[in-house]
């Protein structure tokens, strides 16, 4: 997987985690990557000590055990030595990050707010609006169709919010204040490519915060993350989450993939479709349809592993114009009757 | 087992028995019954986990609603079992209860402590028999019931190992099977626990004094009292819970809930997060007493077959006392992610820290007994061997783990599941393994075919990696535990293929016990017959006939020396028995 707008300090485990797109997460990173270093190292210096014991101390003929302990230090130094390192990664490299994740929230007037409302399925998100005051909620205003987070249509400060499901949008470079909370069970609100995950416990709002990158903005990592894939050899599910990023036809013209396009939702369309492309090409050029997934890591239920959304990420221009178009229009509030 | 017992009748001998080793026996028989239940189910989830939404080959049809869900194929017509979703997660959840609570403890305390623990001390059986023989006695019950969940409307618990609510109150029936199965099964281990620390530090022989007792004995000491401090929470917690579901209170419950669109008439008032605390509390000391007494055999096996005398058994002991009490103080590592403050947070990633120290002694004193020893690669000793780097890769994954900041991103992961399953698995089972081999002769008087062990242990060892293995780079990759499709997110289905190596590493894993099952039951009839002290050990145990009478030891043992004198210096054999047997036997 194509690694995007990563420091090399990753770079160990660069193929492995899936891109990282926040200001914090290359501290996260990092540790990850010098910790399993020293494990590393701890591990195969312990092998070959180990490996080599067995072998010279085997039992043999004419050989006999020792009944005296070694002495020596060097287990001593040893244990001590990883003792320190401990203390080093506790103090100089966890709680560094953790603090910085934790401790500082960034001021009021310089964050963009988002309440994300976790639920058996789906993830519903609350936006303060161009006013930047979230409008009072209540659980006997929820309606499943128009107004999942229970707005009030009776308060003033919550004509302009907006509500979506599924997707949460977000400007790039700015810190994002996400208030996370449940309305069921416990779920746990987690974007792996922003390093960030925070348990949904009803009854309580928690504060979570992050900074997408400059330059992760969705349609530059989607870019970023094309990749070509041989169609002989690749399973239905590799690519189900994919589109293609040109059209791909057969002899007679006819385009059997379209740009933009997915090789279909389900394992027997999907498979079908890669029958048909076998014959006219051997390679598909193709992009994630959305790189950016929350996803819920906490069981919650039997439909957990799909409870999913996605997050959009703009410039500062994108943003806005989202914000502009999501508004909701005075005329046009339907709150579902109340 | 028959030569030298009274003519007590069958039931009495067999059945409902009072003798610590019978004891042991049937709870090592139901233990692996149940290890194999739990391994079953986890083959089921795997196949669904490597092929998702296919029809479950061959048992998927007798699993039955709602397990699995009947689909017809469209191309042959043919009908069809997959796993559903609920189907997966109460097999997920059953696993995980099945295993820590039905095979390894059982096994490794009610099995292993039982048989072993008396003889070690050497006293003629538990100090209290009966409530012996009455802690089987719920165990096997309280295993049933657990079982019987998947016969109520719903199936079996599906709310995970850990019951967490809201989730665990609202969920169907099964879970309150699974509440009273936990608070029968916290009684019988309650009633064991007792026993064994009455056991060790009354009955001991004459001469045996604590520094004089194996160190078997000492982690099964140290874990009784893990057992019997850290359970009662749970029960009361238990208890609570039980009544949120069945009697309308709301301990775990904040009120206002809107569960599907519908709002909870409920009290409210109390905290999800007090069940985690309380879980927790028992459930982290609970990871030590999987490990303790694996530990212990491991040590056993060590020494007996490393022929020298462990390195640094005093700081065996201390680093075991330690770690017991320790683990009292880092349940919430658990539970970085709820949102937990900097203070908090600072103080369990300090008690992780600190309790990774004992371990690491605990593995450095094992693997330097080796220096200078005459090292025979006996079946038990394999195991012991491979155990070590495993529970080493297992010890050395917690700390990322342990660290607030990379646990951000491993947390709830498949790192997770990779890093505790080293530990219990190529670790824990592996220690079993040692053990069931190890003292096997003393139990029937004959020894398990060697060969046999060896293609046990050389196809497990590499199975069982081709199993654990990939979780670690699953998790690294962001693939979440207790997930029915990993591939339903782009990460996940990015790296399938480690998922499907993983499942048929559990499928290799599974042809290999075969040649295990066969060897047990074969040789029980038909192994090598043995004498009192076939490995030539040192420990009381084997100074006692092999099957030991009811009463053990044909003369009272005494003892005269420490538990490891192997290759003592001018001694005409390379091992000093704490007490040697009469000349007679
Ligand atoms: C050797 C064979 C074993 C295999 C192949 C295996 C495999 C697995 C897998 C794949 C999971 C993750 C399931 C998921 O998150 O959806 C899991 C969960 C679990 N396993 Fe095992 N396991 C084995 C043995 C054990 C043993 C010996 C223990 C116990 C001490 C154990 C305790 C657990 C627990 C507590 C969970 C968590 C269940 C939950 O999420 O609620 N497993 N196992
Ligand atoms: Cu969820
Ligand atoms: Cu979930």
């Amino acid at each position: 997987m194509q690694l995007l707008g990563q420091a090399t300090d990753i770079a160990p485990y660069a193929n492995w985690m899936p891109p990282m797109l926040s200001e914090h997460g290359g501290q996260i990173d990092n540790l990850i990557s010098v910790l399993h270093i020293f494990m590393a190292i701890l591990f195969v210096a312990w092998g070959a000590f180990l490996t080599y014991t067995v072998i010279r101390f085997r039992a043999r003929a004419g050989h006999k055990a020792d009944y005296h302990p070694v002495k020596g230090k060097a287990s001593k130094y040893a244990e001590i030595g990883i003792g320190l390192f401990e203390v080093f990664l506790l103090l100089g490299l966890s709680m560094p990050v953790w603090a910085a994740y934790k401790n500082n929230p960034p001021k009021a007037d310089d964050r963009v707010e988002v309440r994300a409302i976790g639920e058996q399925f789906q993830w519903n998100f609350h936006y303060p609006g161009p006013d930047g005051v979230f409008g009072r909620t209540n659980a006997k205003f929820i309606d499943a169709a128009s107004n999942t987070v229970g707005l009030d249509p009776d308060d003033p400060a919550g004509k302009d919010d907006i509500q979506t499901i599924g997707e949460m949008h977000i400007p790039v470079g700015k810190p994002i204040y996400v208030r996370v909370s449940s309305k069921d069970v416990i779920h746990s609100f987690a974007i792996p490519t922003m390093r960030v995950k925070q348990d949904c416990i009803p009854g309580m709002e928690i504060p979570i915060w992050f900074t997408a990158k400059e330059d992760a903005t969705t349609e530059r990592v989607k870019r970023e993350m094309i990749q070509e894939f041989p169609v002989a050899d690749v399973d239905w599910y590799r690519l189900r989450h994919h589109v293609a990023v040109q059209d791909y036809q057969d002899e007679s013209g006819q385009v059997i993939l379209k740009e933009g396009e997915g090789i279909g939702l389900s394992r027997e369309a999907g498979e079908k479709k890669l029958k048909t492309l076998r014959d006219v090409t051997d390679t598909i050029k193709m992009q994630p349809r959305n790189p950016l997934e929350i996803i819920c890591a906490q069981l919650c239920g039997n439909s957990h592993f799909k409870m999913k959304a996605q997050v959009f990420t703009y410039d500062a221009a994108g943003y806005q114009e989202w914000m502009d178009n999501a508004v909701p229009k005075e005329v046009e509030i339907d709150f579902g009757g109340f | 087992m028959s030569d030298h017992s009274h003519d007590l009748p069958f039931w009495k001998k067999y059945i409902f028995s009072v003798d610590h080793k019978m004891i042991g026996i049937q709870y090592t028989v139901t233990a692996l019954v149940f290890l194999a239940i739990g391994f079953g189910m986890m083959l089921v989830m795997r196949y669904q986990l490597a092929y998702p939404n296919q029809p479950i080959p061959v048992i998927g049809q007798f699993l039955g609603e709602p397990i699995v869900a009947a689909v017809e194929n469209p191309d042959t017509g043919e009908t069809g079992y997959v796993l559903t979703g609920d189907g997966y997660n109460s097999f997920g959840a059953m696993h995980g209860t099945i295993m820590v609570f039905l095979a390894i403890v059982p096994l490794a305390v009610g099995g292993f402590g039982n048989f072993v623990l008396p003889l070690q001390c050497g006293a003629p059986d538990m100090a209290f028999p009966r409530l012996n023989m009455a802690s089987y006695w719920t165990y096997l019950p309280g295993g049933i019931l657990m079982m019987f969940g998947f016969f109520v409307k719903g199936g079996a618990a599906n709310s995970g190992w850990t019951s967490y609510p809201p989730l665990a109150t609202i969920a169907t029936t099964g879970q309150t099977i699974w509440l009273l199965g936990m608070v029968i099964l916290i009684t019988s281990s309650l009633l064991g626990s007792v026993n064994f620390i009455v056991t060790v530090v009354q009955l001991r022989a004459k001469g045996l004094s604590f520094f004089r007792l194996p160190f078997f004995a000492w982690a099964q000491l140290v874990t009784a009292f893990l057992l019997l401090l850290a359970f009662p929470p749970l029960e009361a917690a238990g208890v609570l819970q039980l009544m949120d579901r069945v009697a309308g209170t709301s301990f775990f419950d904040p009120g206002g809930l809107i569960v599907s669109g519908v709002e909870q008439n409920t009290a409210g008032g109390g905290s999800p997060l007090l069940w985690q605390h309380l879980f927790w509390f028992l459930a982290h000391p609970e990871v030590y007493v999987l490990i303790l007494p694996g530990l212990g055999i491991i040590s056993e096996v060590i020494a007996n077959n490393t022929r020298k005398p462990l390195w640094g058994y005093k700081s065996l002991v201390y680093s075991a006392i330690f770690l017991g009490f320790m683990s009292f103080i880092v349940w919430a590592h658990h539970m970085f992610m709820t949102g937990m403050g900097t203070t908090l947070s600072t103080f369990f990633q300090a008690t992780t820290m600190i309790i990774s120290v004992p371990s690491v002694i605990i593995l450095t004193c094992l693997i330097i007994s080796l220096w200078g020893a005459s090292i025979r690669f006996t079946v038990p000793m394999l195991f012991a061997l491979a155990f070590l780097p495993m529970f080493g890769i297992g010890g050395l994954t917690g700390l990322p783990l342990g660290l607030t900041a990379s646990d951000i991103h491993l947390h709830d992961t498949y790192y997770v599941i990779g890093h505790f399953h080293y530990v219990v698995a190529p670790g824990t089972i592996f220690a079993m393994f040692a053990g069931i081999y190890y003292w096997f002769p003393k139990a029937t008087g004959r020894k398990m075919n060697e060969w046999l062990g060896r293609i046990h242990f050389a196809g497990s060892f590499v199975f069982i990696n081709a199993v654990f293995m990939p979780f670690f780079f699953m998790g690294m990759a962001s693939v979440l535990r207790r997930q029915f499709d990993q591939t339903e997110t782009l990460h996940g289905a990015a790296v399938q293929g480690l998922s499907v190596m993983s499942t048929w590493g559990a499928f290799g894993l599974a042809a290999f016990q075969l040649p295990f099952v066969f060897n047990f039951f074969w040789s029980i009839f038909a192994g090598e017959r043995v004498g009192a002290n076939p490995w030539h050990a040192t420990t009381l145990e084997w100074s006692a006939p092999s099957p030991p009478p009811h009463g053990n030891f044909l003369s009272e043992p005494v003892v005269a020396c420490g538990p490891y004198e192997y290759s003592v210096p001018g001694e005409a054999e390379d091992y000093t028995m704490q007490s040697p047997p009469p000349a007679t036997a």
